[in-house]
């Protein structure tokens, strides 16, 4: 302990360099007795003794050290006393002793709910609908609109479904009733809108169509007479076959996962050619075989192809030039696979029962 | 369609089980869907594309299945055994029509007996589906399944004249077809007659009065070729479609009429005996030309982006019947760029008409997935559908604001919509409904709302809030109009009670305070009565929106009016609005590119609460507009507190506590300025709404 009641010549104190030392001691021991400190009334008294006013230790230091020094002393003692306060202010200051010990607090039973906060849920539609057009605006689709009434020109005819051919059965198709029949329908695909942008911009095209469309379909489990679909088409100088595989692969990884391999199979649509089914290796089973894939290990996602040059004829583009391809696919299809839901008909029956699963 | 496996191999030798000749033809477009056991073998369930009519028929997909394995077919070389005496002087063919008959062969078999079938015959039919009838009969639906054409067997000694007459039929002429029905016909329809009226449908249906019977001893064998679009028109008029009228219409080959015909011959003579009278009486007017293509490498790299070897190519087409021959300088070496083959189109293979549909032929068989896959440069950049961003924002607001989202059909019952439909709108009926109750476009999104809540209240969920981003559809002037709508609709409890909180009903003021949620992400709502006769009158307002430099109506909010609760059983108060969603977008955008940064008031905002006695009949509006009318720059807010009558309050009178803020981004307000401003305040309402101030 320092006596701080002696003056510095009794502490055998007579150069700057030995301040050092003695203000370090006595940092030393503020804090020695500061670490006792654990009530507020320990916390007073240790106040009193070291800033008291009368006869803090600081005080005395000032009154015994300070004013008698000589000059060439003063300005190294008033700095290590500053430098001392400061350090005993604060720390008095953060005492933990300050905090007042409160009455202990009820413990609340946490298992309690909070209070009720309602939120909505996106349709499980929109979701897959956003998800499917965030993947392709990735790789450069624009998002395009299109309307559901529809002339037959648009849904059969510029995309070489002539009146008369037996194609036109792969739609079967809800019709408006108009002054002259046949004159406007619910178009049955989203495919219209090909002809309607291509009719309106020259390549590259890269667009999707989202929307609703419309079968005469009697409903049950896996058919529905309204439902959604999302159109692709991509036509440029230089699109083949091998640019089509690799956006459906992409897409496909993308939407069911990267371990699900996609499959091409020929097929037939009046609008592509080459066309293709598009599969998916079965995510249920990893194409070992099961009752989703009935056993082929394989999923059908989607009716794809190159656009048929036939109708590059009904928008002025010219086939020898420009190549592209097209693709179809259901929305609710692609919902039921992912999440499992086994009707379709769940969809625009809004159970809020249903809707609320997918929070 | 049904396909048999042994049948298949009787036209190539394949080292295939059935499970591998089902991959192979499922891999080059020939979909199978299952392959099954039968009394006749394994069965395959062949998911046929339109555009392949020549393979309705086991040699077609015998064709195929060669291709795959790049295998040969064998030829069918019928032997006929005939007797000296021409069928043409036994019958004779006139064609009147042949813009609709393109080739009608007949051949004559004399002193058959008509009897059963053998088993291995009747066995393979049933496989097929197909009911064994007799032996003459059996022969003819036999060779459709074996070569894929259609033919008919008629009692010679019952057609007039012993001849035959493809002609249109006589309006108002009728038939009895094979089935025993009476059918009347109509010009645009083919038949096949003899010399006084029609036996037969042309390509659809048999006649009865012709039909090959027990007794029957001379019988004319029909194999003809007839226009697709006419017997797909027929079928469809008379309702009857078999299997003559499928594959007519998807395109026969005019060529296999005659070999057909001859096979079928030679299965008659083995099954019913009889004598083959010599030759075919052919009415064949005009052959096709053998179409030639051209299939070049160029091309089909431009498409496939990425190369078949020269051999394939060439096994694949000649495997279907193409005769690929290299007519290009450079024939001499294999994989040359400049490679072009020129084919023959077969005649079975109407879909094969330009160089495209060649790629696709080589592209099938040589496998889709050995074409690598690669990404198309992106060119520009991609863009979101118009008002994205806006519907996107408005959306999170709602499902904020706690409303779940549906999406409903379009599909409505017409006395519904018509409830609730605005005026003046032509609604858009369906002429081919599925039902009723799917019979017309709604023309507004509520009809679907009310739907959906009465699904959920009858399925034990009492407490909603739901909203659907749809359209309404109208026809306007003839011409179809489709608008993008927002409808809310909500019932039921706004809040459920819990151990924190009582329980409370939503109510207007709840809907008010969504709408005005969502309002101010678009600049806010202007509220005016007078709403549709849906909604209670008193509890539901207009909602104007200033759009660009001008108020928009732009949708209604309110209470579903009583008449109607009552009438669709909803035994809950149901509120309703419909926003239109294209000034609303439009709204929303311009507030949004307005948005600037203000700076933050320095001085502290003072708030004086003032209780107004008024006349019942001013509103909360008018009190406020008043105010505002003094165009105090410090007055920042007006907000209603309270509002009660009754009591101490004079009948005819209410009480309304309103609460001004007022703050200066100079200085701190003073009392005295405070004072000064209320003053003036409570002036103005004096003198215009006669309100008086009540001491607090």
């Amino acid at each position: 302990m320092t006596d701080t009641r002696k003056s510095l010549a009794e502490l055998g104190v007579a150069e700057a360099a030995q301040l050092d030392a003695l203000f370090a001691a006595l940092r030393a021991e503020f804090d020695r007795a500061a670490a006792e400190v654990h009530d507020e009334a320990a916390w007073e008294a240790l106040r009193v003794a070291w800033v008291g006013r009368k006869a803090g230790r600081l005080r005395q230091i000032t009154e015994n050290w300070l004013q008698p020094a000589p000059p060439e002393l003063k300005r190294a003692i008033g700095q290590h006393l500053n430098e001392l306060r400061q350090h005993i202010e604060q720390t008095l200051q953060q005492s933990p002793a300050l905090v007042p010990a409160a009455e202990p607090a009820e413990q609340l039973d946490l298992s309690l709910p909070g209070i009720e906060r309602s939120l909505g849920v996106r349709h499980i539609l929109g979701q897959v609908l956003d998800e499917i057009q965030q993947i392709f605006l990735r790789i450069g689709f624009t998002v395009v609109d299109g309307p559901e009434i529809e002339t037959p020109y648009y849904n059969f005819e510029a995309l070489n479904i002539p009146a008369d051919h037996p194609a036109r059965d792969m739609w079967d198709t809800l019709y408006v009733q108009t002054p002259r029949p046949g004159e406007l329908l619910l178009r049955t695909h989203t495919s219209p809108m090909q002809i309607r942008w291509m009719e309106q911009h020259q390549p590259p095209v890269r667009i999707i169509v989202p929307g609703k469309v419309y079968r005469h379909d009697n409903p049950d489990a896996t058919h529905a007479f309204a439902f959604y679909q999302v159109e692709g088409l991509a036509v440029d100088t230089d699109i083949t076959f091998c640019d089509f595989r690799g956006v459906m692969d992409y897409f496909v990884k993308e939407f069911f996962g990267p371990k699900v391999k996609t499959r091409l199979q020929p097929s037939y649509f009046p609008f592509t050619e080459p066309s293709a089914d598009v599969y998916g290796s079965c995510f249920a089973c990893q194409g070992a075989g099961c009752r989703l894939c009935k056993q082929s290990g394989w999923i059908e996602l989607c009716g794809a192809g190159m656009v048929d040059p036939a109708v590059y004829g009904f928008v002025n583009y010219d086939a020898k030039r420009f190549s592209g391809f097209a693709f179809g696919m259901g929305v609710e299809r692609m919902a039921m696979l992912k999440y499992g839901i086994n009707d379709i008909q769940l969809f625009f029956q809004n159970d809020v029962r249903f809707l609320r699963q997918f929070r | 369609m049904k396909a048999l496996y042994a049948w298949m191999l009787e036209f190539v030798e394949l080292p295939a089980s059935p499970e591998q000749l089902r991959a192979a033809l499922s891999a080059a477009g020939i979909t199978v869907d299952s392959v099954e056991d039968s009394p006749a073998g394994p069965r395959f369930e062949v998911d046929l594309t339109t555009n392949r009519p020549d393979c309705l028929g086991h040699y077609g997909l015998a064709r195929e299945a060669a291709a795959a394995f790049r295998a040969s077919l064998k030829r069918i070389q019928p032997k006929l055994n005939e007797v000296r005496e021409p069928a043409a002087a036994a019958t004779s063919v006139t064609i009147e029509a042949p813009e609709l008959c393109a080739r009608f062969t007949a051949r004559v078999i004399r002193g058959v007996r008509v009897g059963p079938s053998p088993a291995w015959l009747r066995e393979r039919l049933e496989a097929l589906g197909q009911a064994s009838i007799n032996n003459i009969v059996d022969a003819t639906n036999y060779v459709m399944f074996e070569l894929g054409h259609p033919l008919h067997a008629f009692d010679l000694d019952r057609l007039a004249g012993g001849c035959i007459v493809v002609r249109r039929a006589r309006p108002g002429e009728r038939i009895t077809t094979l089935d025993g029905i009476e059918r009347t016909l109509t010009p645009e329809m083919l038949v096949v007659a003899d010399a006084e009226r029609p036996q037969g449908l042309a390509g659809v249906m048999g006649g009865a009065a012709s039909e090959i019977a027990l007794e029957t001893k001379n019988v004319l064998l029909e194999c003809a070729w007839f226009d697709p679009v006419s017997i797909r028109r027929t079928a469809r008029a008379l309702g009857l479609r078999t299997e003559a009228s499928t594959r007519f219409e998807r395109g026969m080959d005019p060529e296999m009429a005659e070999l057909a015909s001859r096979r079928c011959a030679e299965l008659i003579h083995e099954l019913a005996g009889g004598e083959i009278l010599a030759g075919v009486v052919d009415a064949y007017p005009r052959p096709p030309e053998r179409q030639k293509l051209l299939l070049t490498r160029r091309e089909l790299l431009r498409i496939m982006g990425a190369d078949v070897p020269d051999r394939e190519i060439e096994a694949i087409l000649s495997a279907l019947g193409f005769a690929p021959v290299r007519v290009d300088e450079t024939r001499g070496r294999a994989g040359s760029l400049m490679a072009a083959w020129e084919c023959v189109r077969p005649t079975w293979r109407h879909d094969v008409t330009r160089e495209i549909d060649l790629i696709e032929e080589v592209a099938r068989h040589y496998g889709y997935d050995r074409f690598p896959a690669r990404m198309p440069p992106a060119r520009q950049p991609a863009q979101l559908r118009p008002h994205a961003e806006a519907l996107a924002e408005l959306r999170a607001t709602l499902l904020a604001l706690g409303y779940d989202e549906i999406i409903a059909s379009p599909l409505v019952h017409p006395d519904r919509d018509a409830l609730f439909a605005p005026p003046q709108c032509q609604p858009v009926p369906i002429a081919n409904p599925l039902s009723t109750e799917t019979s017309q476009m709604r023309r507004s999104g509520i009809v679907s709302m009310v739907d959906v809540l009465e699904w959920n209240l009858n399925h034990g969920q009492r407490n909603l809030r739901l909203f659907e981003f749809g359209r309404s559809y109208e026809l306007h002037n003839g011409q179809p109009l489709e608008r993008a709508v927002l409808t809310l609709g909500a019932t039921g409890l706004a809040r459920r009670k819990s151990i924190h909180e009582s329980e409370r009903a939503f109510t207007f003021a709840d809907l008010k305070g969504d709408l005005e949620a969502l309002g101010v992400r678009v600049g806010g709502f202007q509220w005016e009565s007078g709403t549709p006769d849906w909604l209670a009158p008193e509890h539901s307002a207009r909602l104007l929106c200033i759009a660009g430099d001008d108020l928009h109506e732009i949708g209604v909010a309110g209470v579903l009016d009583r008449h109607l609760t009552s009438r669709l059983k909803l035994r809950q108060e149901i509120f309703l609005a419909e926003l239109l969603l294209e000034p609303l977008c439009t709204a929303y955008e311009a507030r949004r590119a307005a948005l600037r940064f203000r700076e933050l008031p320095r001085f502290p905002a003072v708030e004086r609460d003032l209780s107004l006695l008024l006349d019942q009949s001013v509103r909360f509006a008018q009190v406020r507009d008043t105010i505002r009318a003094l165009d105090l720059p410090e007055l920042v807010r007006i907000e209603a507190l309270d509002r009660f009558h009754g009591g101490t309050i004079p009948p005819g009178k209410y009480s309304l506590l309103v609460r001004l803020t007022f703050q200066s981004p100079r200085a701190t307000l003073t009392d005295a300025q405070v004072n000064e401003f209320v003053v003036r305040i409570v002036e103005a309402l004096g003198q215009r709404l006669s309100a008086v101030l009540r001491t607090v």
